[in-house]
C-alpha cells in the first residue's frame, strides 16, 4: 500500500470509471468479432483455391478484389468506426490521482502534444 | 549529368548515407537521454524512470505504443514475408484493422485508474496489489523476467543482423570489423562483423535506457516512430511508379499491373549444384548473389548462386552450392535488363559451369493447377502443401495480433503512463491512422518489390533495404535511402529498449523494493535502477553473442506466451469484480501451461521448436480459452474476495 495513500469514503455503487470501461471494452470487443466475421470468411470464399487467369483477374484500384473487399473496405470502416468511437462514444472519466503524483512537480508539458 | 544518375555510383553514395544517417541517429537518441535524465531530478524517481510520472501526451503515449508494438519484424521479417508469399500478407495483417483500439481501448482507462488507486508503476504491482498477494505479484514477476530475458537476447541478435545488413556494404564498416582484437571476436562463432555490431547496437541501447529510464524510452520510440511512417510514406508512390514502369515497359498502368504480372508468376526452385570453372584450372571468385544462364537446346534457364564461393588455382570444382531457379519468363527478362543496365550483381555465366544436382519445386504454388498463387490465398509455399496461411491460420493470426497485442505487459505498462482519458481518446485515433499508414502500404510496397527485383527469395531478409537502395536509386537520390533503411533499426531499438525497462522494473520494483527493503531511500533506488538496467543489458549482449538455437521461433513463443499468462488474468481482475487472487493465479499459470504444452507435444513428436497445431490453430488460441476457462472455474469455486478490495477498486468514491 502506498504511503501517500488516503483513505477515500466508498460507496456500495460500482463505480462510473469501471462501468463506462466495461461497456466501452464490450464494444470493442464486439468490433473485432465483427472484423473477423467480415474479413476472414470473405477473403476465403472469394479469394482461395480458384485457379487464376492474368487477363481476367479481377481487381479493385490495382489491389486483388477479394483483399480489398475483404480487408481495405473493412479497413477504412474500421477506421471510421475507431473515428466514432474516439470522439463521440468513449466518455472522459476521471482517473484519480496516484500516490506519487501528489511528490511530483506539475507535468512541463514536455511529453507531447497531450491535450 | 547528375553525378547520381549513373547506378553504381547512387549505391555508393546510398551506402555512405546509411552511414551518415545511423551516425546523426545515435546523436538524437543520446541527446534525448541526457534530456530525460535532467527530468528525474525534480520527480520521485522510480515513477518517473519507470513510468514517466503518469504524465504521457497524446503524442508520446501514442508513438511509444506504436514504435514498441512495431518490432524489427515489422520492417524486415514482414517486408520479407510479403515478398515471399506475394498479396495474402493483406489477410495475415488484416486484423491490425482493430488493433489500437482492441490494444488500447479494451484495458486502458480501467488498468491506468486501477493503477493510480494502487499506486502502481509496473504490471505485477497492479496484481499484487489488486488482490493483495504478495505470492500473485512474484509470479507475475517470474513469468514476465522469463520471457523478457529470452526475447531481449534475441531481440539483441535481430538488432545486431539489422544493422550489419544495412552496413555491410560500406568498407569503412568491414575494415573496423578486421581490426577488432581476437579475444573479442573469438567470444562468438558469428564473425566480427556480427561483434561489431552487436556492441555498438548493445551499448548505445543499454547506455540511453539505463541513464534515461522511461522519458528517454519514450521521447526515442516517437523519433523512431516518425522514421518509419515517413520511410513507408516516401517508398509507397515511388514503388508503384517504377514497378508498373517496369512491368508495362513504360507505359504505365499502376498498380494493375503489377498485380497482373504477379498473378503470372511461379515461385522459383530450390536446388543444388556443382560449380566448376570453364577454363580448368582458373581462379574464379564467384561473389554472393551472382546470376548464371545455363543453355539447353534453344531455351535458357537462370540460376541465382546465393552465397560468395572461390574456386581456388587448380581447384576442379565445389559440390553442394545453394541456387535458386527463376522460372517465370517475365522475372528472367527483369534480370537480363537489370545485369544490362548495372544494377544487379555479377554474371558468372561465362566463367562457371554448374552441374546441377538437386532442384525442388515450392510444395505450394508451382503446380499449373496452383497457378497465380502469389495474387490469391493461402499463398506460395516452399515447404508446406497447405501453402502459406491456410484458414485456420488466418483466423489464429486475427487472434494473435489484436488479442496477443492486448495482453502484452509491454503494452500494459504503457496504458498506465497516459495523462488521462482525453489523451486516450485521441492516442486511439492517432494509432489507427498510423497503422493504416504503415501496414496495408507496406504489403504493396514489396508485392513491386517482386517485380522490381526479382530473385530475392534466396536472401529475403534483406529486400527491406535493397528496396530502399533500389528506389532512391533509380531516381537519381540515393542520399534518401539512408532515412529509409533507417526505419527497421528505429523499429527493433524502440522494441529493446522497453523490454530492458521492464526486466529492470521488474527486479527494482517488484522484488528489491516490495519484498526485500521496502524502506530503501529514492537515493539507494537510483543507484540500484541504473545499475540493473545496465547489468540486464549487459548480460543479454552476452547472451546474444552466441545466441541459442531456434531464435526467431523463441521470438514467437513469448510474445504469445506473455499474452497466454496475462491476459485472462488481467482483464478478471479489472472487469469481474468476483474475481480473486487463486482464479487468476489458476488463469495465469494454466494460460502458461497449456501453451508451452503446444510446444512440448511438438517437440515430442520430432518437430524441434515448432509446436503442435490442435485443429491448425495456433497455440495462442490454447493459451488464452485454457487460461479464460480456468480462470473462471477456479474462481467460482473458492472463495469471493474481501468486501474491501472489491470496494476499493469498482466502487464509487465519495
Amino acid at each position: 500500500m502506498s504511503s501517500g495513500e488516503t483513505a477515500p469514503v466508498l460507496s456500495t455503487e460500482h463505480s462510473e470509471v469501471f462501468r463506462n470501461s466495461r461497456r466501452e471494452a464490450i464494444v470493442i470487443f464486439s468490433a473485432w468479432v465483427v472484423a473477423l466475421l467480415w474479413a476472414v470468411p470473405y477473403c476465403y470464399f472469394n479469394g482461395y483455391g480458384q485457379a487464376v487467369d492474368p487477363e481476367t483477374f479481377s481487381t479493385t484500384l490495382g489491389i486483388p478484389s477479394w483483399l480489398f473487399g475483404g480487408i481495405l473496405l473493412p479497413w477504412v470502416v474500421a477506421d471510421v468506426f475507431t473515428t466514432w468511437f474516439s470522439f463521440a462514444y468513449m466518455k472522459d472519466d476521471d482517473l484519480g490521482i496516484a500516490g506519487d503524483e501528489h511528490r511530483s512537480q506539475p507535468a512541463t508539458g514536455a511529453e507531447g502534444g497531450g491535450a | 549529368m547528375n553525378l547520381f544518375t549513373h547506378p553504381a555510383l547512387a549505391v555508393a553514395d546510398s551506402n555512405n548515407a546509411v552511414l551518415y544517417t545511423f551516425l546523426v541517429y545515435m546523436v538524437g537518441v543520446f541527446v534525448i537521454a541526457w534530456l530525460s535524465n535532467r527530468l528525474l531530478k525534480s520527480r520521485s524517481f522510480l515513477s518517473e524512470y519507470f513510468l514517466g510520472s503518469r504524465g504521457l501526451g497524446v503524442w508520446a503515449f501514442a508513438l511509444t505504443l506504436a514504435a514498441t508494438s512495431s518490432s524489427g519484424g515489422s520492417f524486415m521479417g514482414f517486408p520479407s514475408k510479403i515478398y515471399t508469399h506475394g498479396w495474402s500478407l493483406g489477410l495475415w495483417i488484416g486484423s491490425y484493422m482493430v488493433v489500437p483500439i482492441c490494444v488500447m481501448g479494451i484495458l486502458g482507462k480501467r488498468i491506468n485508474e486501477v493503477a493510480r488507486t494502487a499506486n502502481a508503476i509496473t504490471i505485477p504491482d497492479v496484481l499484487r496489489d489488486r488482490f493483495r498477494s504478495v505470492a500473485f505479484g512474484l509470479i507475475a514477476v517470474s513469468l514476465i523476467v522469463f520471457f523478457m530475458t529470452f526475447n531481449l537476447i534475441a531481440q539483441f541478435k535481430g538488432g545486431s543482423e539489422i544493422l550489419r545488413t544495412l552496413l555491410a556494404p560500406i568498407d569503412a564498416f568491414a575494415s573496423a570489423a578486421d581490426a577488432l582484437p581476437g579475444w573479442l571476436t573469438g567470444l562468438s562463432s558469428l564473425g566480427g562483423e556480427y561483434v561489431l555490431c552487436l556492441v555498438v547496437f548493445g551499448v548505445a541501447v543499454i547506455v540511453y535506457t539505463t541513464y534515461g529510464g522511461f522519458h528517454a524510452v519514450v521521447w526515442t520510440d516517437v523519433m523512431q516512430g516518425i522514421v518509419m511512417v515517413i520511410g513507408v510514406i516516401i517508398m509507397l508512390p515511388l514503388a508503384i511508379g517504377q514497378a508498373s514502369h517496369a512491368v508495362s515497359n513504360g507505359q504505365g498502368g499502376g498498380l494493375e499491373a503489377v498485380t497482373r504480372n504477379m498473378a503470372r508468376m511461379v515461385p522459383p526452385r530450390k536446388g543444388t549444384a556443382t560449380l566448376s570453372a570453364t577454363t580448368p584450372g582458373a581462379a574464379v571468385e564467384i561473389p554472393s548473389g551472382s546470376w548464371a544462364f545455363v543453355k539447353e537446346g534453344d531455351t535458357e534457364r537462370l540460376f541465382k548462386i546465393k552465397s560468395r564461393h572461390l574456386i581456388a588455382t587448380g581447384q576442379s570444382e565445389i559440390s553442394d552450392v545453394e541456387i535458386w531457379e527463376i522460372v517465370t519468363p517475365s522475372d528472367i527478362e527483369r534480370v537480363r535488363d537489370r545485369l544490362a543496365s548495372g544494377s544487379e550483381r555479377s554474371d558468372v555465366s561465362d566463367v562457371v559451369t554448374l552441374q546441377i544436382k538437386e532442384l525442388k519445386d515450392y510444395a505450394y504454388g508451382a503446380k499449373p493447377e496452383e497457378g497465380g498463387s502469389y495474387v490469391v490465398g493461402p499463398g506460395p509455399h516452399r515447404t508446406s502443401t497447405d501453402g502459406f496461411l491456410p484458414l485456420s491460420l488466418a483466423i489464429s493470426f486475427f487472434f494473435m495480433w489484436a488479442i496477443s497485442g492486448t495482453g502484452q505487459p509491454s503494452n500494459m505498462v504503457r496504458l498506465m503512463a497516459f495523462k488521462d482519458t482525453v489523451t486516450l481518446r485521441r492516442s486511439i485515433f492517432t494509432v489507427a491512422m498510423y497503422y493504416s499508414a504503415i501496414y496495408f502500404p507496406l504489403v504493396i510496397i514489396f508485392c513491386c518489390a517482386r517485380v522490381l527485383i526479382p530473385g530475392m527469395e534466396s536472401e529475403p531478409d534483406r529486400i527491406m533495404p535493397q528496396m530502399a537502395v533500389e528506389l532512391t536509386a533509380n531516381i537519381g537520390m540515393g542520399w534518401m535511402a539512408g532515412l529509409l533503411i533507417a526505419a527497421p533499426f528505429a523499429a527493433v531499438m524502440s522494441t529493446v529498449d522497453s523490454f530492458l525497462l521492464m526486466i529492470s522494473s521488474a527486479l527494482v520494483r517488484d522484488i528489491y523494493q516490495r519484498n526485500l527493503n521496502p524502506d530503501a531511500s529514492e537515493k539507494r533506488l537510483k543507484y540500484l535502477s541504473y545499475a540493473i538496467t545496465m547489468v540486464a543489458g549487459l548480460g543479454a549482449l552476452c547472451g546474444a553473442l552466441n545466441p541459442p538455437e531456434f531464435l526467431q521461433d523463441i521470438i514467437v513463443y513469448t510474445g504469445s506466451g506473455l499474452a497466454a499468462c496475462f491476459l485472462a488474468a488481467v482483464v478478471y481482475s479489472l472487469f469481474w469484480p468476483r474475481s480473486n487472487a487463486q482464479g487468476c493465479i489458476a488463469a495465469m499459470l494454466s494460460g502458461f501451461g497449456a501453451h508451452l504444452a503446444m510446444y512440448v507435444i511438438g517437440f515430442l513428436k520430432g518437430d524441434g521448436f515448432s509446436p503442435y497445431r490442435f485443429q491448425g490453430m495456433d497455440p495462442i488460441i490454447v493459451g488464452l480459452f485454457t487460461s479464460f476457462i480456468v480462470g473462471y472455474v477456479v474462481t467460482v469455486m473458492t472463495s469471493p474476495p474481501p468486501e474491501d478490495l472489491v470496494r476499493k477498486y469498482f466502487h464509487k468514491k465519495s
